[in-house]
């Protein structure tokens, strides 16, 4: 009996240890989600708080902001369609971001959906029109959103993310989206799940066909919920350009966001075994003594939580009552031939 | 009682085992596959509008009939002549085409034409993975239920990769193959690649006249090649390629790095340089290949029809890895350093990106009698076509775009094409017994029997027709005299789970077979092992367990026996 309880307590132990190594890791990756969300609070609860983010803008798309302003004058009027040879060819050397000026006779209005030559859409605006749930705009916020592949750069395993991957807004907030792409590719800010009487299809929807700044406004309904928000362009949402909407208190969390919220499927990963420096003893490089190196090398070899590892410890846990029992039956078998 | 009780299971086993013999006299009935049972695809897309088959006139381009099953969107072929910059936003709204993806100006020589022409690339996925569901997306089935991962060149594109907000197949623009490019000598042409792919990309232009590199930097050549000179074009970039090209011709574009895997992957299209021609307005993109609705001016001028035929093939392995994760570093790890294209065979062979039977719906050569079409075909395969057309020999006018002599052009049936090998065919309809041995439905595909398959599956692969209109449906199928084809429209068949031989005649005597009703013989012959064991264990352990009793009798036996001896010696 004296050795079974022994033995009960070893594995215990292993358990415990091997769910600690399992949860440093990821209280690691907690802690570094908590900093983000202060972040976004930060951020997206002060009202206008443009002052953080100034100087960008000042630097980078004034002239988007201007051209989309244009966007909403030119909204109610009826526009020739028709698009015009240009009179000179852009031969594409730099960026057009200058080119700005003049662009309003381009618009086309399609179920509340404007597209310009440049192929800027902006679908499901909304200036006024309250949701049912609201008795009155809560709040007028703007929040700028960045996108592109050097926001992808802090999350390993992705390419292509917002600046950030989540806001916060109050119910009822009416919110004017200034959404920046920095990439000199398409990107989208595409978000659904709106009430579908005052959005078509439920969504509103920002695209930039290059680096460039659009603008769009939308007002949120009063029930807490949690907004999808996504790149449609295929494999940018499932390579990490995918952030969430928080109303209120709140929805479900959407599943698969960078660093905030876990994948439905993961990979599985597996150690390789690739060259090292220490590895090397090339006669450049400090050399160790041996028995430094004996001490680093059985570091090197034990401190990373492999799943090889995991899959160890699975074994052995499957396993335990396999080897209790041979124990007890050892400890009967002692008695009778003895 | 033992030996009674020994004997009663001997009796037993003798019954069973002749009840069983007599029923296994009989072979199990076939099995018969509801067509009720299958998940049968209509055979024409629903969706694809009847009138877009009419010859019709949007934006002043005159797009020719095409009596296919599967037409080309004549507004995205209007687009396409005119350029996205020329049309009206009702027309552009038609096609899904970003504002920006064709862009024609500046009519330099001053022959009625643009000479500017600015041609936008996205790198779109098709068929792959997701974090968030078991499955893929955007799809794209290249026979019904068969969704290879692959990425090709697409025209850029606005709005959703998808068909709309229910669906997660890919919309029509993003599709295999990559577009076949039309330009005209002398134009000077801009392809941007814009990189909206997560690994790096490049554009090689096999066989088009181009620069290795411009002496202004801005712009690169079109080489495409990182090793000798541009770097990779990461995800997020672009880049514009500028050429000027002097010589026309059947030619190739393709991404150029990782080659062996890239190329492989769908990043491979055909662009063709056209003879310059006054009022030559070309149909700058033919997306998906085959019939070319708005031929150029020296195209009219030779011929009645022209279609382009680009046939690829895939190794299911290679197009499998970007299915299986949705780590980028996982799939470089694969596709760089795990897979070996020296130990790869090809599964999937394709037509303009689609095997059979949906090569049925967009890639049949439809003629009439007497005319001269022109095929241009390409082969991106790893290894070579053996294109074959029945019911004709074609000529084979030019190699990789070169024209050869025309005293020594060859005229056969069969036209062997090596890897990235262009041929121009001249196929002349005229019933001589030659060229033609009359109308009908004539089969063209690989005569390497595996590229009649689609992963093994026959009839599959890059299987067409030649088919005179006579022979044309009102939906623009063949009116075959052969089997009824809907059965190949089903996801079973390609998932090798319809006996497709059930319904040959009435007994259906070529189907599948059911089980056996009894045990079937393999199952009888353990049976009679295990109960011959069985009995001889029962021996063994009688005789055991009456060890005792008969040691007993022995040594009784031999004791009287020593017993009568010694009472002999005794007395
Ligand atoms: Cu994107
Ligand atoms: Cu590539």
């Amino acid at each position: 009996m004296a050795k079974k309880s022994l033995f009960i307590a070893f594995l215990l132990g292993v358990i415990t240890l091997g769910a600690t190594a399992y949860a440093q890791q990821d209280t690691a990756d907690h802690s570094d989600h908590e900093m983000d969300h202060s972040e976004h609070s930060g951020h997206d609860h002060s009202e206008h708080d443009h002052s953080e983010h100034t100087m960008d803008h000042d630097e980078h798309d004034h002239s988007g902001h201007a051209h989309s302003s244009d966007d909403h004058k030119g909204m109610d009027h009826e526009h020739d369609h028709s698009m015009h040879m240009h009179g000179e060819h852009e031969m594409l050397h730099g960026d057009d971001h200058s080119d700005h000026a003049g662009h309003d006779d381009h618009h086309h209005h399609h179920d509340g959906h404007i597209m310009d030559h440049e192929g800027t859409h902006i679908m499901g605006q909304n200036f006024d029109k309250l949701p049912s749930s609201c008795s009155s705009i809560s709040e007028e916020i703007e929040i700028t959103v960045r996108a592109g592949a050097k926001y992808a750069k802090k999350f390993p395993g992705t390419t292509f993310a917002f600046d950030q991957q989540q806001w916060r807004v109050k119910p009822c907030s009416k919110i004017t989206w200034h959404f920046v792409n920095e990439d000199n590719v398409r990107h989208q800010f595409m978000m659904h799940g709106l009430p579908r009487y005052l959005y078509h299809l439920g969504m509103f929807h920002l695209e930039n066909t290059g680096p460039r700044t659009v603008t769009g406004t939308m007002i949120v309904p009063a029930a807490d919920e949690t907004y999808l928000v996504h790149c449609d362009i295929s494999q940018h949402m499932e390579k990490g350009m995918k952030a969430q909407l928080v109303v209120g208190n709140g929805g479900e969390d959407i599943p698969s966001i960078p660093g905030l919220t876990p994948y439905v499927i993961n990979d599985v990963y597996e150690a390789e075994d690739l060259p090292k420096v220490s590895d090397k003893d090339d006669a450049g490089g400090k050399k160790k003594d041996s028995f430094t190196k004996q001490i680093t090398d059985f570091f090197n070899d034990n401190v990373p939580f492999t799943g090889l590892a995991l899959i160890g410890l699975l074994f052995g846990l499957v396993c335990a009552p396999l080897f209790a029992k041979i124990i007890t039956f050892r400890k009967k078998d002692t008695p009778e031939t003895a | 009682m033992r030996i009674r009780f020994f004997l009663a299971i001997l009796a037993l086993c003798g019954s069973v085992t002749a009840i069983n013999a007599q029923a296994s006299l009989k072979l199990p009935e076939t099995v018969k596959v509801s067509p009720a049972a299958l998940n049968t695809e209509p055979i024409c897309d629903p969706k694809i509008s009847a009138s877009w088959r009419k010859a019709q006139e949007i934006e002043g381009v005159k797009i020719r009939e095409s009596n296919l099953c599967s037409p080309d969107n004549p507004y995205l072929i209007a687009a396409a002549v005119k350029g996205t910059n020329n049309i009206s936003m009702a027309t552009l709204m038609e096609t899904n085409l970003s504002p920006d993806a064709i862009i024609k100006t500046d009519d330099i020589d001053g022959d009625g034409d643009p000479d500017r022409i600015t041609i936008k690339l996205e790198v779109v996925e098709l068929n792959g993975k997701t974090p968030d569901f078991e499955g893929v997306l955007p799809t794209f089935d290249i026979a019904p239920g068969v969704q290879p991962g692959a990425w090709v060149f697409a025209p850029k594109t606005s709005g959703m990769s998808t068909e709309n907000f229910e669906s997660i197949k890919a919309n029509s623009l993003l599709r295999l193959p990559s577009p076949v490019i039309r330009v005209e000598v002398g134009d000077i042409v801009q392809i941007v690649l814009e990189n909206t792919h997560y690994l790096p990309h490049t554009i090689h232009l096999h066989g088009v006249d181009h620069p290795f590199t411009h002496s202004d930097g801005h712009v690169a050549g079109g080489d495409g090649v990182p090793q000798t000179n541009e770097m990779f074009l990461m995800p997020g970039e672009s880049r514009v390629y500028e050429f000027q090209p002097r010589q026309s011709g059947t030619m190739l574009y393709h991404c150029h790095v990782q080659t062996h895997t890239h190329l492989a992957m769908g990043l491979v299209g055909m662009i063709i340089v056209e003879e310059n021609r006054p009022n030559n307005w070309l149909q700058t993109l033919n997306v998906g290949g085959g019939h070319v609705r708005y031929p150029s001016v020296a195209i009219q001028e030779d011929f009645d029809e022209e279609f382009d035929l680009h046939y690829h093939a895939m190794d299911k392995e290679l197009h499998e890895i970007i299915q299986k994760y949705n780590d980028p570093r996982l799939i470089a790890r694969d596709m760089n350093r795990l897979y070996d294209i020296t130990d790869a065979k090809e599964d999937y062979f394709t037509l303009n990106g689609l095997s059979f039977p949906y090569t049925l719906r967009e890639s049949l050569v439809i003629a009439e009698p007497d005319q001269k079409i022109k095929l241009r075909v390409a082969n991106t395969a790893s290894e070579m076509v053996a294109l074959h057309t029945h019911g004709h020999k074609a000529t084979i006018t030019h190699y990789d775009g070169i024209e050869h002599n025309p005293i020594a052009q060859i005229t056969r049936d069969v036209y062997a094409l090596a890897a990235a090998q262009r041929l121009d065919l001249t196929l002349n309809t005229t019933n001589d017994g030659l060229h033609s041995y009359g109308e009908g439905i004539w089969l063209f595909h690989d005569h390497r029997e595996k590229g009649i398959t689609t992963n093994g599956m026959n009839p599959g692969g890059n299987v067409s027709a030649i088919v005179y209109k006579k022979y044309l449906n009102e939906i623009g199928l063949p009116m075959g005299l052969g089997v009824d084809i809907s059965k190949y429209f089903t996801h079973e068949f390609h998932a090798r789970k319809l006996p497709i031989w059930q319904d040959l005649d009435e007994a259906g005597s070529l189907g599948a077979p059911g089980v056996r009703t009894g045990f079937d013989p393999e199952i009888q012959n353990t049976l009679f092992n295990l109960l011959g064991g069985f009995i001889v264990g029962i021996l063994i352990y009688l005789i055991i367990a009456k060890r005792q009793t008969a040691l007993a009798t022995i040594t009784g036996v031999t004791s009287k026996l020593r017993s009568s001896k010694g009472d002999k010696a005794n007395g």
